[in-house]
């Protein structure tokens, strides 16, 4: 096995892990109900997770768009299956059969 | 008294097996992605160990397939180490937003080993099932945690060993498969929506596609992330 690519693999996992895990083992206390760094974490998830589905969907949009009518399809399912039972899996599963289907159909 | 009748009016604590079951989307929408890190890992010249090896060490996709980039481009190893560092600084918010959502008492004794697992769809799926009410435990996380990694590893060995030509001769279930991690995401902002939330989230999405079109997707993830919160900081 390459050195190199292990020693690069080990440094880069030990930051992933570090990143991961010690700003949880290290947290003290809980922060301050209503004050800033509270308000900042709470903001940090969905803020996270809108950053995530722009992320995804971007290099659909840009800089040449493709596959347009599986991802609305896509997006559209995900979002009609997930109103009756706010089940994420099943959205999920619905969403991404739908857009196979229709980047097939089209093809 | 009153603590006590709050215990036992609030919902069980999930189990390992349960965080297993959610975990299933996640590890549906990995299995591609890794199967083809373990396809390019091989045609960049890696043995299917050396690329199974990369992602059970490293286990972040997108640096994984800049790894490929930088070693076969041959850059020094300590450069490409500091490139692929920075690319996961946002996981830095993930244990903390996590365990405020949490609450107060939530164990995070043995952290030290699911928060191995926190990557950006195990935090997603882990976060949104909190705003839904479930409850926080350390076994939960550990089966969330555990199905998404064994489906990235497995992914990739099975990638590395099969070759490209698998999934090729079936475009619709590639693409399916392809679109599983943007219909999670989209699911979980759905689950997790509130009117609260609208403005850390409009944010997020603006400073995403800004910073993404202006320098690299990386900028853009981190932007986003951040200016997204700094935007909950400010609301009142």
């Amino acid at each position: 096995m390459n050195l190199d690519l292990v020693v690069l693999a080990v440094l880069a996992g030990a930051a992933n892990w570090g990143f991961r895990a010690l700003p949880t083992l290290l947290m003290r206390r809980e922060p301050h109900p209503g004050g800033m760094m509270a308000r900042f974490l709470a903001a940090t998830g969905p803020a996270a997770i809108a950053t995530l589905v722009v992320a995804s969907v971007l290099p659909q949009l840009h800089p040449v768009p493709r596959a347009l009518i599986p991802l609305a399809a896509g997006a559209a399912a995900t979002v009609l299956a997930f109103l009756p039972r706010r089940s994420v899996a099943a959205a999920t599963l619905i969403g991404a059969t739908v857009y196979g289907l229709a980047f097939g159909l089209l093809a | 008294m009153t603590d006590r009748r709050l215990v036992q009016n609030s919902p069980p604590r999930p189990g390992f097996l349960a965080g297993l079951g959610q975990s299933l989307p996640i590890a549906l929408g990995y299995f591609p992605i890794a199967f083809s890190f373990g396809v390019a890992a091989t045609r960049a010249g890696l043995t299917a160990p050396e690329a199974v090896m990369l992602s059970l060490v490293i286990y972040a996709g997108a640096s994984q397939f800049l790894a490929l980039a930088l070693v076969t481009s041959g850059a020094p190893v300590l450069v490409a180490a500091f490139t692929l560092i920075a690319m996961n600084l946002r996981h830095v918010l993930y244990g903390p937003a996590l365990m405020k959502q949490a609450g107060t008492g939530a164990s995070r004794r043995h952290a030290w080993a699911w928060a191995w697992g926190l990557t950006d769809e195990v935090f997603g799926q882990a976060l949104g099932a909190l705003a839904r009410g479930q409850r926080f435990s350390e076994p939960w996380m550990f089966g969330l945690g555990l199905g998404a990694y064994v489906a990235w590893v497995g992914g990739t060995g099975v990638g590395a060993l099969a070759g490209g030509g698998a999934l090729e001769s079936f475009p619709a279930v590639s693409a399916g498969l392809g679109f599983m991690l943007t219909a999670l995401f989209l699911a979980l902002l759905l689950s997790i929506l509130s009117r609260a939330a609208l403005p850390a989230i409009a944010v997020a999405a603006v400073a995403t596609v800004i910073g993404t079109l202006a320098v690299s997707g990386t900028t853009g993830i981190l932007a986003g992330m951040i200016a997204g919160a700094l935007a909950g900081v400010l609301r009142r």
